[in-house]
């Protein structure tokens, strides 16, 4: 008897588990297969765009700018301190941002602006009966609320990624030349060094992945809503942790294999 | 003879360790209007959601026009349901579009209808649900009673064949109730639809009801017309239509408050 309720008392939460995961990938799965299936929402998916990249754009740029002097700043004080000069600073600096720092806080910033602003709309949604309502009416909830948010998230990755990318290298390039004096054309000589386009475009796939999880979470978290203003925190809440953690597992893998490739 | 065209056989459903309804068999027959009712809590919107597919059930089928609902593919389904509409407990309406919007959201989603064919059923449905002059009005704007007129007219959009309403009187005054109820069975008279209702108000449900229903303790009592439903010989029905203090169902209901309290000290 005990045993039994031991056992369920541990049972529940794996088959919970199991349930969450399988609605997750079944969300996933549908969300890409109803992406090609016609007629596709163009005009909700610029719409989407626009929210999501357009109006992100300022504040990815704004704070990739602090991340592009930290990124300089620091690199110079390691690497005097190891090998007692900077020479390497422009290069290695030009790889960290277009291999790691472009693509990662681009995607952790969208996450807290956009995925949060997506699992609370839908999580308004699904309290006020709003989804049932769509299928009442014949409206596949996937197909009219996630597949343009995720097309638009998926290209706005790409698209931010590679803007945040560029302005991050112009600010680096500025403060490698204000603060450790290195000429612009310096700086370009050492990235062309060290950076190759396979670089650039392993950074766009990173973009073009982080973006795609950030609305499957968010809708995933907002689809499964509690009642209440609570729940729709807690689906906030949850969907910027999960997407957060998801980017960064994300990354290591994609980084992991891509070392293979080189 | 109506054939039916919802059917519910064996259905259970549960949330978790949480038993909603058991072992419910319910035939709708084409034309219909069944009235539930029943106390708080004890399943009779559950049991409206299962009839429109919303949730699945744990055991058993729902079968719609002779199909098992859950054994159809996604798309199948929709095409089921814009057969049908639903006036949802909280009228369910889109915030961010305006009530002429709302009406012609699904004409424009789901038909290939011109614009001009649709502005013109927006004006119509409109004006069958007195709110012609609120087209341009957003659902926050306009009244709790207003508002179901709205959720009414976007269920009907789509001229379903049959209509779940989710307690379509709910914290309305008398009068407008009375008026909903009135414009919802002469909806039903004109288009000849089956209507499934949920209300707790016993007078609209003999108002509105060719049979009634009762949902109690996760059971299904059929009660019948609303005549027979008044002599109904279970207690519980008794009890529930008289709204009398003392009886079974408030029996049921300590009994249940002092298991949740023992269960809680027991927590």
């Amino acid at each position: 008897m005990i045993f039994e309720a031991q056992a369920a008392r541990i049972g529940r939460p794996i088959e919970e588990s199991y349930r969450a995961t399988r609605e997750f990938v079944s969300l996933f799965a549908q969300a890409i297969i109803q992406s090609f299936v016609p007629p596709y929402r163009v005009k909700d998916i610029f719409k989407q765009l626009s929210f999501m990249a357009a109006e992100s754009a300022p504040v990815v740029i704004f704070c990739l700018c602090f991340a592009a002097v930290v990124t300089i700043i620091e690199s110079s004080f390691h690497m005097k301190l190891i090998i007692q000069n900077d020479s390497l600073v422009p290069g290695f600096a030009a790889l960290l941002i277009i291999r790691e720092l472009g693509a990662v806080v681009t995607a952790l910033l969208v996450t807290s602006r956009v995925g949060a602003g997506i699992a609370a709309e839908v999580g308004s949604m699904q309290i006020t009966e709003q989804i049932d309502a769509l299928k009442m009416l014949g409206i596949n909830p996937v197909r009219f609320l996630v597949v343009p948010r995720f097309v638009a998230s998926l290209l706005g990755g790409v698209l931010l990624t590679i803007i945040a990318n560029c302005v991050c290298l112009y600010v680096a390039m500025l403060v490698s030349e204000v603060k450790l004096g290195y000429t612009p054309g310096s700086f370009i000589m050492a990235m062309r060094a060290f950076v190759h386009f396979k670089d650039m475009f392993f950074a766009t796939i990173k973009g073009a992945c982080f973006g795609a999880v950030i609305p499957i979470f968010s809708c995933y978290f907002g689809f499964r809503c509690k009642s209440g203003a609570e729940g729709v925190g807690l689906a906030t809440t949850n969907s910027v942790v999960a997407t957060s953690v998801a980017i960064i597992i994300i990354d290591f893998v994609l980084s992991w294999v891509f070392s293979y490739l080189y | 003879m109506a054939s039916p065209v919802l059917e519910l056989k064996s259905v259970s459903l549960s949330f978790g360790e949480n038993k909603i309804l058991s072992d419910v068999s319910l035939v709708i027959n084409q034309g219909d209007v069944l009235v539930l009712m029943g106390p708080s809590g004890h399943g009779k919107s559950c049991l409206l959601k299962l009839l429109a597919g919303l949730l699945a059930p744990t055991r058993g089928e729902l079968i719609v026009e002779g199909h098992n609902f859950f054994s159809l593919t996604e798309i199948e389904r929709d095409v089921l349901r814009r057969k049908m509409g639903m006036l949802f407990q909280k009228n369910a309406l889109f915030d961010s579009l305006t009530s002429a919007e709302n009406i012609g959201f699904p004409l424009n989603e789901t038909t290939t209808l011109s614009n001009i064919e649709i502005e013109k059923r927006i004006s119509r449905f409109l004006t069958a649900v007195g709110l012609a002059e609120a087209r341009d009005r957003y659902p926050d704007e306009i009244s709790g009673g207003m508002q179901k007129r709205l959720g009414i007219a976007r269920a009907l959009a789509l001229d379903p064949q049959i209509i779940f309403y989710d307690d379509p009187t709910a914290g309305l005054d008398p009068i407008t109730s009375r008026k909903i109820m009135e414009l919802i069975i002469s909806l039903a008279r004109e288009q000849g639809t089956t209507v499934v209702a949920v209300t707790n108000d016993m007078n609209r449900a003999y108002q509105l009801g060719h049979k009634l229903a009762m949902v109690v303790d996760g059971e299904l009592i059929v009660t019948g017309t609303p005549e027979e439903t008044k002599q109904h010989k279970d207690p519980r029905v008794h009890q529930f239509i008289r709204g009398d203090l003392k009886g079974p169902l408030t029996a049921m209901l300590e009994s249940a408050d002092q298991n949740h309290d023992s269960g809680a000290r027991h927590d």
